[in-house]
């Protein structure tokens, strides 16, 4: 019950904060708070969306993994060279492709780390440099220009669409949709399944889930392959929004993403997290750096606030902790 | 037999063999090239930099957590060196310094690289937040500031004095591989002969069992970090040397070969246990490979696949010596 009251509040600083951010920074630019920006930026921020689902399940399960980026580059090459052979591809293939293929690296991570009983942050960094370094020998590096066409189709469809003054078209895009469709899946997923319930369980205590009668096997390589998934996912949203495949695009964003979702209150050493705090942590890196570019605040500062602003949350989380612990310790006493 | 067994083991012979075999096998593969006065000399400039931060990597896994701030922090040291010598001769005259200011210049970049071990260590042991998320914000911030200071330029002209630690030669010996040898051995001293290397054993091994016996945690994990980050400082004078030249991101990439030589080299990833002469070994060996594959005109991101091919290789390898010593394990005990 505390635990769950901590992350409650956790999630109440956080949205206080987006919100504060977002008044401030409007106040100072007016372009800020307009639909066509927040759409904008929702749009943007879409693939690393998708990817802090995954990495939340990874997270609360007691796991990790840097190789997502890794396995989302990887997919994203191997569709694109895939639709480019075939003359009748579409996007449905090429996201069922990314998904397969998404979830055979990811259960290859899976696998490791669970028969192998071997600490997962190794691992990942193992296979990251394996799927990205294969897949730079094999390609040479070389960058894809000539898209499909269907992949520019995807990134453009609104679901709900308004004519700016100027002329030109915007509102929420149909990727935007699917991240926030994907997230509410994701939450009653987290909450009323067996399956999601083992999540947690694992995360908090893996000798006490094993004792209740989960198969730790069975969650553990659900959670890497549902990671591995929603990287493929990502990847082809990326190359939809981006338009070209180039192999060093996704590489390298892997620990914003961990930062986001450990700013929203999931714990790195397992059982606690939710999918709201992952959403609110991705929107306020968000809004913080576009603050920064609307604030004409050079970009230089970026990581600087970005990394005061993990230090300062986990710090708040941890004295947070340690404080309710203290209290629950002192009632023991008065009890005895 | 087992004797044999047991003397091996602890002597970590069978890195030693490796680094025999792959030594062996780049001789082979690459002729005189390999065994060249010249490659034996480039190997021995290029393994005080991956030495040097494989060192301050295990030091931090000794008791379980990770420095992912290292390389940012070396960047660091680099970036107030250069600073304190313009403060002390004049914009870009820094060619000029003399031996006072570039005592001077070094010293306040190990005190400000010591300072982020400060930080880093106060962070994880008072609040107790893991160490991969201090380690990840501390990362960010620092790298941010780099970026901010050199407004992402490189800086050249660093005094020849001071590149000497990088380059230059007592004896025809490179002095950077005598600076990491100075440094491996005073830090076998302190891991082997001091109460702060025993305690950080001990604690790696069992933090609760360490603090009932009456270590004080927080004094040995900050002094801890502040070991860990005065080989950050030393990887930045070597780096001055050899590149002439600071940027706010050098040696980004190492950061996982800093982990696989930790890993390769027997350091426990859960904390308690590892040597610096396994670790040494394995630096030696992953240089023997990668100029060895360079000799061979391998592609660089053949290399990187290699290394994270490496580390799955010796998970597998040690799940079947654990298989095979199962089998050992009832001869040797019905032959007691």
């Amino acid at each position: 019950m505390a635990g769950n009251s901590i992350l409650k509040h956790r999630e109440a600083v956080l949205a206080a904060l987006v919100v504060v951010l977002a008044l401030g920074t409007s106040l100072i630019n007016p372009n800020f708070l307009t639909l066509e920006n927040i759409t904008d930026l929702l749009k943007a921020n879409t693939v690393s969306g998708i990817f802090s689902l995954g990495v939340l399940m990874v997270i609360v399960s007691g796991g990790f993994d840097v190789s997502f980026t890794a396995i989302a580059q990887v997919t994203q090459y191997a569709i694109v060279l895939l639709m480019l052979e075939r003359t009748e591809g579409n996007i449905y293939l090429a996201i069922l492709a990314a998904v397969f293929f998404g979830i055979v690296l990811g259960l290859i991570n899976g696998a490791i780390i669970h028969y192998y009983n071997m600490p997962a942050i190794i691992v990942t960094i193992a296979t990251q440099s394996l799927y990205y370094g294969i897949m730079y020998v094999v390609t040479r590096g070389r960058q894809i220009n000539d898209i499909p066409s269907f992949f520019w189709s995807f990134s453009n469809a609104k679901v709900v669409e308004f004519t700016s003054p100027a002329g030109g078209t915007y509102g929420l895009s149909l990727i935007t949709a699917l991240w926030f469709i994907l997230a509410v899946i994701l939450y009653v997923f987290l909450r009323h399944s067996k399956l999601g319930r083992s999540i947690y369980a694992v995360g908090g205590s893996r000798i006490s889930a094993e004792r209740i009668g989960f198969n730790l096997a069975h969650t553990t390589l659900f959670v890497y392959a549902a990671m591995g998934a929603l990287a493929g996912l990502a990847g082809v949203v990326h190359v939809s929004i981006v338009q070209s495949v180039i192999p060093s695009s996704i590489v390298g964003s892997e620990l914003q993403v961990i930062a986001a979702v450990v700013l929203g209150g999931a714990s790195v050493t397992g059982g606690k997290g939710t999918v709201l705090g992952a959403f609110l942590g991705v929107l306020l890196l968000a809004i913080l750096s576009n603050s920064l570019t609307l604030l004409r605040i050079s970009s230089y500062y970026s990581n600087v606030f970005t990394g005061l602003i993990i230090l300062i949350s986990v710090t708040a989380n941890a004295i947070q902790v340690q404080r309710q612990r203290r209290q629950r310790v002192r009632v023991q006493i008065d009890k005895a | 037999m087992n004797k044999l067994y047991a003397l091996l083991a602890r002597h970590n012979a069978s890195l030693y063999l490796t680094m025999l075999a792959v030594f062996a096998l780049m001789a082979y593969i690459n002729g005189d090239k390999f065994l060249s006065a010249y490659n034996i000399g480039s190997m021995a400039y290029q393994l005080p930099i991956i030495g040097l931060l494989s060192v301050g990597m295990m030091i931090s896994m000794l008791t379980g957590g990770i420095n992912l701030s290292i390389i940012a922090n070396a960047n660091l040291n680099g970036i107030i060196i250069w600073q304190v010598l313009e403060f002390l001769t004049g914009p870009g005259r820094m060619k000029e310094a003399g031996t006072t200011a570039i005592v001077i210049a070094i010293l306040a970049g190990f005190m400000v690289s010591g300072l982020v071990g400060l930080i880093n260590g106060f962070l994880i042991a008072v609040f107790e937040i893991p160490d991969i998320l201090v380690t990840l914000g501390t990362m960010t911030l620092i790298g941010g500031l780099n970026i901010v200071i050199t407004r992402g330029y490189t800086i050249t002209g660093f005094p020849a004095s001071l590149n000497w630690i990088g380059n230059g030669q007592i004896y025809s010996i490179p002095v950077p591989i005598l600076l990491f040898l100075l440094a491996v051995i005073i830090t076998s001293v302190i891991l082997y002969r001091t109460r702060f290397g025993f305690s950080l054993y001990m604690m790696g091994a069992n933090a609760t069992a360490a603090r009932y016996s009456g270590v004080n945690l927080t004094r040995v994990i900050v002094a801890q970090y502040i070991l860990s980050a005065c080989f950050a400082s030393l990887t930045s004078l070597v780096m001055i040397g050899q590149l002439n030249s600071i940027k706010s991101n050098y040696a980004e990439s190492y950061l996982l070969v800093a982990v696989l030589a930790s890993f390769l080299g027997g350091v426990d990833p859960l904390g308690g246990f590892g040597r610096i002469g396994g670790v040494l070994a394995a630096t030696v060996i992953l240089q023997i490979i990668s100029s060895g594959l360079n000799l061979m005109r391998m592609d660089p991101f053949m290399i990187t696949a290699m290394w994270g091919a490496i580390i799955i290789i010796i998970i597998f390898a040690k799940a079947l010596t654990g298989v095979i010593k199962r089998h050992w394990q009832p001869t040797s005990q019905s032959g007691k």
